[in-house]
């Protein structure tokens, strides 16, 4: 038993190890309340410890996300969040069929977009769902207060959900320090700071609990766990694309665990269980469709499950035979058939056509060079830049230290359990390695392991502490032998006791450092709203851009309501959610040839684009300039993508023509194509 | 299944009702004989939980120096800087100015002393197993504390000089 007390924004405290021994100072009581009452024994004292820590957790993590709404004002975030947002508001004006049939006609214009189809619902469909409690409850509140709050709120869902996986991991002590550790994290504080109101902020907390139901279906064996896995994954599924990663870890950690002989009973109701119902659910979301059975990324999960049909029947054999020969010889001839069919199989498969090979968006994860060369549209967001060093530092600070720890650690003990801890934190951290984007999916990996280090060496640095209390102990049998063996060699080490007290002081100290970390870089780089910027006047005052805000406002007013507005792909959400004009392209990027277009006619002569937008019934143009501010990601910085994305489709677009000996320049010398087009 | 055999007067063949095995008999194995061969199939083994674990740490190296980065954005090694005054080229070892990126050696450093930090936990608990020598103990011990403490101001220097802004 260890309750600890961890470290809390900057308060270092030292871990409370004695016993249970609570005073009573019947001697003070007053007559008419004795304290006798409150006297707890050991496991309530326990109990109430680790209550405590959770409920004072929960809310550090849900007040730590609170920055921007303190600072400026409860709106939302960003460009994807937009969309989000008046999706959700048509949720809720009109109703659950009218959302799931919606054709929008006001974005992608001439080509409109099938809503319904191609989005994940599952962020939605909490929120109005978060929405309609609320107001049942007779809370009148707006639905953008309730977008705005669902990430912090889900993030404090997702400390509750470490504490129980990393109970099921090593014990409840690593699970306290996991909630901790994850409750303040930057690398997940990144995508879920309130009004951040995008499908990650759901997503990583169904992730978790799809993995934390699944090792815990392992472990027992249960249909009943299994069954909740697969409604884990169904949620994960409606709430975010990254689900693929979840289709494809679970396949390799079952198939890691037949490889080093783990293969059981349990295993194989887990896994079947959660394969097919969770399949069958997630079908059910019109996006994905029937990629489960018909995509290239899904086939792993269907030849494990072949496999482990294998196995089954291996073992059932072996069980009716007794002879080990014969079993032996039908082993090898049973396993090379069914290699040989599976192989045979997807081989057919691929070459018809009906299994489509791995999309370029996941494609360039296993190769991270084939984005640059073939898909400049996907090379050219900033998130999907492969990481350096500074941002691994910056989004995990201590827990770089204490991950290679805790490998160690779950390599010293290996269960069922500590076995998928540990793939997958290597499987996100290389992803993690090739997209910065996706340091969110190994934030929770990383801080799961590291807690188990944490829990490892602070409960070792304390048995050595404990080492000399032979007497206080409460006769715990495995205590006092421990006792008696390093009593021997307690006088070897005379220093032992002081060491110990120093080693978990600097301990306390990184971890105290830790949380100032993740403080300021939440303060400072996370909370910014990307739609309102403040920057240092000349004289060091706050100037408070609202340029964009501004800008949307007066299309809606002072625009006609059928007009089309052309800008890049970034402003589209914002465009038609604030604006509420039709747009011609936005960030759901769906259509190259449609984006090419637009950025053809921003890059050719004035005569040409002009043809081009007469064509697209454009009424007015939407750029962004920061020149006048400083203000670094304007359109001009943007323009070389342009460029790139329209040469790629109309191979009359040449970025040569644009520079000038091969640097990119807009004064005077610049190119005269750069000068005379239309951006 | 019987097990099939080769020699033609065995019993068991010719109780058989597998139509292959006689054809086989017939066909090749009546004037072809196998030869003996002493070939076996190399057993595989799978590794150790701590080699595993080195590999590990081997690949969370490189992954955590950023050499997905130096492989696509081709980074020089090492940047350099003209100083104004004199004309002379300087180096330059952090690439200054944004977070997400990086030269190779800057890489390459900081991933080892976040390497040097897991080590130096390790090795305080390796410290701790009540099986070897005392004096292996305290090495142990010793080495792993100072490992961690370098390793935990290297890394604050680093991000120091990376970022001036740092904690300020």
């Amino acid at each position: 038993m260890v309750g600890k007390v961890e470290a809390v924004n900057g308060g270092v405290k030292p871990t409370t190890t004695t016993p249970a021994s609570s005073e009573t100072p019947a001697d003070l009581a007053p007559p008419a309340f004795s304290f006798r009452a409150l006297k707890l024994k050991t496991k309530q004292q326990e109990l109430l410890i680790r209550v405590t820590i959770l409920c004072l957790v929960y809310v550090l993590a849900f007040i730590a996300r609170l920055f921007s709404v303190l600072r400026y004002e409860s709106m939302i975030h960003e460009f994807d969040p937009y969309f989000n947002y008046r999706t959700t508001l048509y949720l809720t004006q009109k109703g659950f069929y009218e959302f799931w049939n919606w054709f929008d006609s006001e974005s992608w214009y001439p080509l409109g977009r099938i809503i319904g189809g191609t989005l994940y619902p599952g962020l939605m469909v909490t929120a109005a769902l978060i929405y309609w409690t609320l107001r049942f409850l007779r809370f009148a509140v707006h639905i953008r207060e309730v977008c705005v709050l669902t990430a912090p709120f889900f993030a404090s869902n997702t400390t509750l959900v470490a504490y129980f996986f990393g109970k099921e991991l090593w014990d409840s002590g690593a699970g306290l320090v996991a909630a901790a550790l994850i409750a303040i994290c930057p690398g997940y504080i990144s995508r879920s700071v309130a009004g951040s109101y995008d499908n990650e902020a759901v997503a990583i907390f169904a992730l978790l609990l799809t993995f934390y139901l699944f090792v815990k279906a392992v472990n027992m064996g249960s249909l009943a766990w299994a069954l909740a896995s697969a409604f884990g994954y169904f949620y994960m599924v409606s709430a975010w694309g990254g689900y693929v990663f979840i289709i494809n870890l679970i396949p390799l950690y079952v198939l890691v665990l037949l490889i080093t002989g783990r293969y059981s009973m349990r295993l194989y109701v887990a896994y079947n269980c959660m394969y097919v119902l969770g399949m069958l659910l997630a079908m059910q979301i019109r996006f994905v469709g029937f990629q489960h059975v018909q995509s290239g990324e899904h086939m792993a999960a269907m030849g494990v499950f072949f496999l482990m049909q294998v196995f089954y029947f291996l073992d059932w054999v072996k069980y009716l035979l007794n002879d080990s020969k014969l079993f032996q010889a039908f082993l090898r001839i049973t396993v090379t058939c069914a290699v040989v069919v599976g192989a045979v199989a997807l081989g057919v498969g691929t070459a018809s056509g009906y299994i489509s090979p791995w999309t370029g968006r996941f494609y360039s994860l296993l190769d991270p060079t084939y984005a640059k060369d073939h898909i400049p549209i996907i090379a050219s967001v900033s998130e999907h830049q492969p990481t350096a060093w500074s941002s691994f530092m910056f989004d995990f600070h201590i827990l770089l230290f204490l991950f290679p720890a805790g490998l160690y650690f779950c390599f010293k003990r290996l269960t069922d359990a500590t076995i998928f801890i540990v793939m997958y934190g290597l499987t996100s951290m290389y992803f993690a390695g090739v997209m910065v984007r996706l340091i969110l999916v190994a934030t929770p990996a990383v801080c799961l392991i590291s807690a188990v280090a944490v829990s490892a060496t602070i409960k070792n640095l304390t048995q050595l502490l404990r080492a000399k209390n032979k007497a206080a102990g409460p006769g715990k049998g495995a205590t006092s032998v421990k006792a008696s063996s390093k009593a021997s060699l307690d006088q070897s080490l005379p220093f032992q006791r002081n060491g110990a007290i120093a080693l978990l002081v600097g301990a306390f100290y990184l971890l105290s450092r830790y949380a100032t970390h993740c403080t300021w870089v939440t303060s400072e780089a996370y909370s910014s709203p990307s739609i309102v910027l403040a920057a240092r006047g000349a004289y060091g005052n706050r100037v408070i851009f609202d340029d964009y805000r501004e800008a949307y406002f007066w299309l809606r007013q002072n625009t006609p309501s059928d007009a089309k507005v052309m800008s890049w792909w970034d402003y589209g959400y914002q465009i038609t959610a604030m604006g509420n004009r039709t747009v011609i392209v936005d960030n759901n990027t769906w259509n190259n040839t449609h984006i090419a277009t637009v950025g053809r006619a921003m890059s050719s002569y004035e005569d040409e684009a002009y043809e081009i937008m007469r064509s697209l019934d454009v009424d007015y143009v939407l750029v962004v300039f920061g020149g006048v501010t400083g203000y670094s990601s304007d359109d001009i910085n943007k323009f070389l993508w342009m460029v790139r994305i329209g040469g790629g489709v109309f191979p009359v677009i040449k970025e040569p023509d644009y520079l000038v000996n091969g640097e990119y320049r807009v004064d005077k010398g610049a190119a005269p194509k750069m000068l005379n087009c239309l951006m | 299944m019987a097990p099939k055999s080769e020699t033609l007067t065995s019993d068991p063949a010719t109780d058989s009702i597998d139509p292959i095995l006689h054809i086989l008999r017939l066909v090749p194995y009546a004037f072809l004989r196998p030869p003996r061969l002493r070939l076996k199939l190399p057993s595989l083994t799978l590794p150790s939980p701590m080699t595993t674990y080195s590999l590990t740490l081997l690949t969370y190296f490189m992954v955590v120096s950023g050499i997905v980065y130096d492989v696509i954005v081709e980074p020089p090694g090492i940047g350099s800087t003209q100083d104004r005054a004199t004309g002379a080229v300087r180096p330059v070892v952090f690439l200054p100015g944004r977070v997400n990126g990086q030269y190779i050696i800057e890489g390459l450093s900081s991933g080892f002393m976040f390497v040097l930090g897991g080590t130096g936990i390790v090795l305080m608990d390796l410290a701790l197993d009540r099986n070897r020598a005392r004096s292996v103990k305290v090495s142990f011990a010793s080495a792993g504390v100072s490992f961690v403490v370098i390793a935990y101001v290297m890394s604050m220097l680093f991000i120091r000089i990376k970022i001036p802004a740092y904690l300020r």
